[in-house]
């Protein structure tokens, strides 16, 4: 007990002005939706697909860019995750461009157009997600040792890499619409998904 | 639209730019000085050098009538500088913060000015007389970082800030003595020191680089890292704004913004040339560029020799070598303010920038 290295105490956590004690929740705007369970994201994901399957992509991605979680837990933002996925998956790409500006047009176009944005990065980000965009794998833990191995580039073989180059094609088609200004949305904006 | 006159001053940023009233003068932070130019003809030409900061200079304000010019640096310092018979004498001024000063401008009454600082302070600042010196006060209690700009409500008293902390905060800095009580607004009725007369936040959440008041103070802009302008009209005291419009753009984010009128707002930033926005309390939208460039690259396209062509398509693969932007400004511009102004109506303003110039448009 006696024995405390004084020189391994994070001396910034203990000081209340200290940059690392930043409220992080006082950038979430008061507008912020209530928060989601994974069970509701599920319940959205059926009603996704059943738009889905009539034919209406459009509505299919708009209805999943208005729902998003965006106060919602990890789980139901990896739910909604696998969703938004399905949906750009399952429109072809002659169809890319229309639907874009449907989608992001209209009242509240621009948001949808930077929800589709940040979910557009949160997929290139994810780790390879195998067979399907259904089962979405944990996100891989940094080791104990504080260092995480270098994980191989998800733009491989098999599913991930499609999904990728899925990815990739639509960002192109929306920083066409959207501008660069939705890119640096993404990265200022606190209201994750 | 007269054509925009261009000032290349040197291949440095330029941290901040101002006028003297008369536009004879033009005050530029250069690293850890600040540069004086005199106009000769249509040309500016250096003339004097504000030594006595040790860090990069970040903010220079001339105060319009009194001539003086206020400085502040990342030297935690500020200085008042005072043209005397033998040239510019600077004064201390103690700021009392332990980070760097970010920012710094006159109030329009002169009496007073604030600096901005990564201390999580503004400094308002006064002269008194008793003592001979500059005071500081500290504007403190819901900042939760840096300070990256300040502007002056008209009436003298009432501070915008913006700050890396995403929120743009309207503060009284009254001070008994100096200032005369301000006409009740729809900020606030009673302004005492350090009132907080509102505190916005817009969605997207980026650092708030420039902030402005209209004309009549009685809107307030804002514009940060998330490459959108908010614009605020308060409605009452203690009472949630009347109207608070967020205009998401496509462009890069914007570092400066004034207003012209109160219907109009000019701003520019890391897409090299200046836009406007209008609009009014019911919506307001971005209206394009101001820059006219239909004259190819304003005349900076060079005869390419032959020989230089050869070379480029074998080294580069290319024909031509486009380094050069298509905008007169050729990086990111850093300030925008009023050159002149008749009743808030703004016929001419200057920009200055990382590469080095600063620009005089007319609108």
């Amino acid at each position: 007990m006696s024995q405390i290295n004084y020189r391994t105490i994070n001396i910034d956590v203990l000081d209340p002005e200290s940059s690392v004690n930043f409220p992080m929740e006082s950038l979430l705007p008061a507008t912020l939706p209530a928060p989601g369970t994974s069970s509701d994201a599920a319940g959205v994901a059926s009603e996704v697909r059943q738009l889905l399957r009539s034919g209406d992509a459009e509505g299919a991605l708009r209805h999943a860019l208005d729902t998003a979680p965006l106060a919602g837990d990890d789980r139901a933002k990896e739910v909604h995750l696998a969703t938004v996925i399905e949906v750009l998956q399952g429109i072809r790409q002659g169809e890319m461009l229309r639907v874009l500006e449907g989608v992001c047009g209209g009242s509240g176009g621009s948001e949808r157009a930077d929800c589709l944005m940040k979910y557009l990065y949160k997929g290139m980000a994810a780790p390879a997600q195998g067979n399907g965009a259904q089962s979405p794998r944990r996100g891989i833990s940094p080791q104990s040792t504080g260092f995480s191995q270098i994980q191989p580039r998800n733009v491989g073989e098999g599913g991930s890499g499609q999904q990728m180059s899925v990815l990739l094609n639509w960002h192109e088609k929306l920083v066409e619409v959207a501008g660069t200004g939705s890119i640096v949305r993404v990265m200022t904006d606190r209201r994750t998904v | 639209m007269a054509s925009p006159e261009v000032h290349h001053l040197f291949h440095n940023p330029i941290a901040d730019h101002s006028f003297s009233p008369e536009k004879a003068t033009l005050a530029v932070a250069r690293d850890s000085n600040v540069e004086l130019y005199q106009k000769t003809g249509s040309k500016f030409s250096l003339t004097d050098e504000l030594k006595g900061h040790e860090k990069t200079v970040t903010g220079v304000d001339i105060a319009p009538n009194s001539g003086r010019i206020v400085t502040c640096s990342q030297d935690r310092n500020a200085y008042v500088w005072e043209r005397t018979a033998t040239g510019w004498k600077p004064t201390l001024v103690l700021l009392r913060i332990n980070r760097a000063a970010t920012f710094v401008r006159w109030s329009p009454s002169e009496q007073k000015f604030a600096v901005g600082s990564g201390a999580r302070v503004i400094a308002v600042c006064y002269f008194e007389e008793e003592n001979d010196w500059w005071i500081s006060k500290h504007l403190k209690k819901p900042i939760r970082s840096t300070i990256t700009t300040l502007a002056w409500h008209p009436n003298s008293v009432l501070l915008a800030a913006g700050s890396t902390d995403s929120h743009a905060r309207v503060l009284s800095s009254y001070i008994k003595g100096v200032d005369t009580r301000p006409e009740p607004s729809a900020w606030g009725e009673r302004l005492p020191f350090n009132t907080i007369c509102g505190e916005f936040l817009n969605d997207s959440a980026g650092w708030i680089q420039g902030v402005s008041f209209s004309p009549s103070g009685n809107a307030l802009a804002f514009t940060g890292h998330d490459s959108s302008v908010t614009v605020v009209y308060p409605s009452a005291p203690d009472q949630p704004p009347l109207a608070m419009l967020n205009i998401t753009t496509r462009l890069l984010p914007f570092n400066s913004l004034i207003w012209n009128g109160e219907n109009e707002i000019i701003a520019a930033g890391h897409d090299c040339e200046p836009y406007r926005l209008r609009g009014d309390e019911s919506g307001w939208q971005l209206t394009g560029t101001i820059e006219n460039k239909t004259g190819s690259g304003a005349g900076t396209i060079r005869e390419e020799s032959a020989l230089n062509m050869f070379r480029q398509m074998d080294l580069k693969g290319q024909t031509q070598a486009d380094t050069q932007l298509k905008t007169i400004h050729q990086n990111t511009i850093n300030t925008v303010r009023v050159y002149e102004e008749t009743n808030g109506v703004v016929r001419q303003f200057s920009t200055s920038g990382v590469d080095g110039r600063v620009v005089v448009w007319t609108l």
